[in-house]
């Protein structure tokens, strides 16, 4: 078996510089595995229409929602592989659906080529400005002394977030109460409305209910500060140096795309990253942008699988 | 910003011209609709969603709105020219409609109708607008356990009130739940009821469903006995007389109040205000004797009742997220597909969508009085399409709009599939309605169970101590009790069947 991949791959590898020189020849399509509108889409969508231009040729957006993102990570992995369909991947999200025998999955952790990474959205975890807990300090301490009664908001199960609560419930040695909830929008409802004591989600999520008052970020789940909440605390300052978490979004192909397309594509995307224009825009959403190329991109994917291995088999261990 | 200067603002969208084609659009589709006898306004708003998919939210949800109250409003041509109601809330407009063009005064009969339901449609918009506000502030009381409770009161009301049995309405609601249930589990992540098929892991799309259940299916059931027989009738006079206008001018505010009210509650189909404005029209009038005969009370007080509900069906709607019909449920469902969902978390969370598409129920109302009054003559000549063209026409729009949804042949056959269900429900004469709010309602009835066990972390009780999750649960309850007990009012019970 890997005998013939291996010749198959050899028989691609040694056609794909003619192939590559004239790619590309027709409209490219980038699956993105979420809402239109949404962070994500809108991301995806700032990155196609600066790197059609540098391409030569249109990128088609084409959302494949459903299932927590599976839906278009299959239609990915299915794809014909030659570099004119390619799509988001999610770390650690894509990593949990292959990981969770439950759902299922055809595809695996080697079925994508790692073009380059795109966003890098840390953690954050936050309560209502209104709450008791000042600090992460306040927090763990209440959850220490009332095990599984403080109610843990995730937005979605086996996502960042909920990964993010195993994390620090492991860290502070506590437990918190999971609940499950769709997206930020109904975490900032529900928080708002008393139902949740504290929520799990990212930056780019909270800087606008953050801005008017609404809420307060007790830490960011990074190693750095994030230049979108400049006065939040990281975990690594509080004391937490183990509770690190983000949501990092990037593009690939499927298995077997030629070298020398998944080579071309890597540097017109990473060039159209670090156009101005593109990283005024990212700023507004308020999304941090972290190209990775190639091989650094897939050796942190690699990194990230077999992390979120460990918290998958724990999340589905857990009785919530 | 309050309502007033929220509404203005709505204004201001709902006239720009991209918006106002939309409405046109859908004024036209919705009366086309309503003048094809066959094609009633569930069927025809369920046909038509995949035209709305690609624009955006708030476009493809004035089109869709437009299309409903289209098709309320067009109805009204077949039932005074051809005796057949074009749906199911014309019917009585029949009785006195068809007499007058019989006599000659079909066109008045129709200007009268167009006119009435303009005022009608006109004062239940702002009277929606005066109660929704009041009712959305209480979005933010609602967690997971109201939202719960809520969501069972609706599933209750329109199991309960909507058919002949009980039980058959039950049934059909668990059939909806369970249909609702197939794909990924929400909550944990894994595959229910899909047999390793991969098109199914998404579950099986409500717009092909609808579109079988009330399109197809419809169109079988009626090309079994289509009736065709136009009135030839002066067209030219579509203006009442003084005389047939100061009938007619009590008969209209009174079809207002009772369209109104009748439209705030769930459960109460469309076809209920009509025969009750037609009762009191005959009980309040000095000439009882001229209904049946041509009377155009008979026909101003019902087709006003008839828009009236229209456009108040959409209070509960919008607020609090319960369909009041079949037609209703449907428009719920492409307003979730446009990634809008109606309830209490609406207007706070899309403001300038609600209130432009409220704010194009106003524009809508004028367009549909300038299409039906001047253009009446050519919604006439439609109706001399034989019905083989409409039915097989009607039938390749299904199949091009289904698969046009996710360019999906999966999708075509779910929808042939239902069409087929649907032709032996209506025979077998179960209601349609409740299955449809099933597969609406069931995702987020059950979200907010689980969601709310694991606030609770496992317990029942949470259900019990929280006082508005715990009356919304009692309501249920009554409004089980009442309809086993065949406590409601026999007009109810049986007209709320379309």
């Amino acid at each position: 078996m890997h005998g013939i991949l291996a010749t198959a791959l050899f028989l691609v590898l040694s056609l794909a510089p003619a192939g590559a020189q004239d790619f590309p020849s027709r409209p490219i399509n980038l699956i993105v595995m979420a809402t239109a509108g949404g962070p994500t889409d809108i991301a995806a969508r700032i990155l196609g229409g600066i790197a059609e231009k540098l391409i030569g040729q249109p990128i088609v957006i084409v959302n494949k929602v459903g299932a927590g993102g599976q839906v278009g990570w299959t239609e990915l992995a299915r794809a014909k592989p030659d570099g004119y369909t390619i799509g988001f991947i999610i770390m650690p999200g894509t990593n949990t659906v292959i990981l969770d025998p439950e759902r299922q999955a055809i595809f695996n952790e080697t079925s994508f080529v790692h073009i380059v990474n795109h966003v890098l959205d840390p953690g954050v975890i936050w309560v209502d400005a209104k709450s008791p807990h000042k600090t992460l300090k306040d927090l763990f301490a209440a959850a220490k002394a009332a095990p599984g009664t403080l109610r843990a908001a995730t937005t979605g199960i086996l996502s960042d977030d909920h990964l993010n609560i195993l994390i620090s419930e492991e860290a502070a040695d506590i437990k918190f109460r999971l609940v499950h909830l769709d997206g930020a929008a109904n975490q900032l409802k529900e928080t708002l409305g008393g139902n949740i004591d504290v929520s799990f989600d990212n930056v780019g999520s909270v800087v606008k209910p953050l801005k008017s008052g609404q809420i307060r970020v007790l830490a960011i789940t990074d190693p750095e500060r994030s230049k979108f909440l400049p006065d939040v605390p990281t975990t690594k300052e509080l004391g937490y140096p183990t509770i690190i978490s983000s949501s990092t979004r990037g593009l690939a192909a499927p298995k077997g795309t030629p070298d020398a397309i998944v080579k071309k594509l890597g540097d017109v995307l990473k060039k159209a990253m670090d156009d101005p224009e593109h990283q005024k825009k990212m700023e507004e959403q308020g999304l941090g942008v972290k190209p990775m190329l190639g091989p650094e991109f897939a050796a942190f994917w690699k990194e990230q699988h077999e992390r979120a291995r460990k918290y998958t088999d724990w999340a589905k261990k857990r009785p919530q | 910003m309050d309502t007033l200067q929220l509404l203005l603002n709505g204004f201001a969208a709902a006239l720009s011209p991209g918006n106002l084609t939309f409405a046109l659009i859908g004024c036209i589709l919705g009366t086309l609709i309503g003048v094809l006898p066959g094609v009633g306004p569930a069927a025809g708003t369920a046909i038509l969603i995949p035209i709305t998919y690609k624009l955006d939210a708030t476009g493809g949800i004035i089109m869709l709105c437009a299309i409903y109250y289209g098709a309320m409003y067009g109805g009204t041509i077949t039932s005074v020219l051809l005796n057949v109601p074009g749906e199911a809330a014309s019917v009585v407009t029949c009785i006195d409609g068809y007499a007058m063009a019989k006599r000659g005064r079909g066109g008045t009969a129709l200007g009268i109708a167009a006119i009435g339901s303009f005022i009608g449609g006109t004062i239940a918009t702002i009277a929606l607008v005066a109660v929704a506000t009041p009712l959305s502030t209480l979005a933010l009381r609602f967690g997971p356990p109201e939202f719960f409770g809520l969501m069972l009161v609706g599933l209750c009301l329109v199991t309960g009130l909507a058919g002949r049995s009980l039980v058959a309405g039950i049934l059909m609601t668990v059939v909806g739940l369970l249909l609702a249930m197939i794909g990924i589990d929400p909550v944990r992540g894994a595959p229910r009821y899909t047999f390793g098929v991969p098109d199914l892991y998404d579950g099986i799309g409500f717009i092909p469903v609808v579109m079988g259940l009330f399109g197809v299916g419809e169109i079988l059931a009626t090309a079994e006995n289509p009736v065709r027989d136009v009135v030839r009738t002066n067209l030219s006079r579509l203006l009442p007389n003084l005389e047939e206008w100061k009938r007619s001018f009590g008969a209209i505010m009174r079809g207002t109040g009772i369209g109104f009210f009748l439209g705030l509650i769930p459960g109460v189909g469309a076809i209920i205000p009509t025969f009750i404005s037609y009762i009191v029209e005959k009980r309040v009038s000095k000439h009882p004797e001229e209904f049946g005969k041509g009377a155009i009370e008979g026909v101003a007080g019902p087709e006003t009742a008839n828009n009236a509900y229209a456009n108040a069906s959409m209070v509960p709607l919008l607020t609090l997220g319960i369909p009041s019909s079949p037609t209703i449920a449907v428009l719920m469902g492409a307003f979730i597909m446009n990634g809008v969902t109606p309830g209490p978390f609406l207007f706070t969370e899309k403001p300038e969508l609600v209130w432009t598409v409220i704010a194009s129920f106003f524009v809508g109302n004028v367009l549909l009085l300038i299409l039906n009054l001047p253009l009446v003559g050519l919604w006439a000549k439609i109706l001399e399409v034989p019905y083989q063209y409409v039915c097989v026409g009607t039938l390749l729009f299904c199949v091009l709009g289904a698969y046009s949804i996710n360019q999906s042949v999966f999708d075509i056959w779910v929808m042939i599939g239902f069409g087929f269900i649907g032709y032996l429900l209506r025979k077998l004469d179960f209601p349609l309605a409740p299955a449809v709010l099933g597969m609406i309602l069931g995702p987020q009835l059950e979200k907010s169970l689980r969601t709310s066990l694991e606030m609770s972390a496992g317990d029942f009780t949470i259900f019990l101590t929280r006082p508005i999750a715990l009356s919304l649960i009692v309501i249920s309850l009554v409004i089980l009790t009442v309809s086993a007990l065949q406590l409601a009012p026999k007009e109810i019970r049986e007209g709320s069947a379309d």
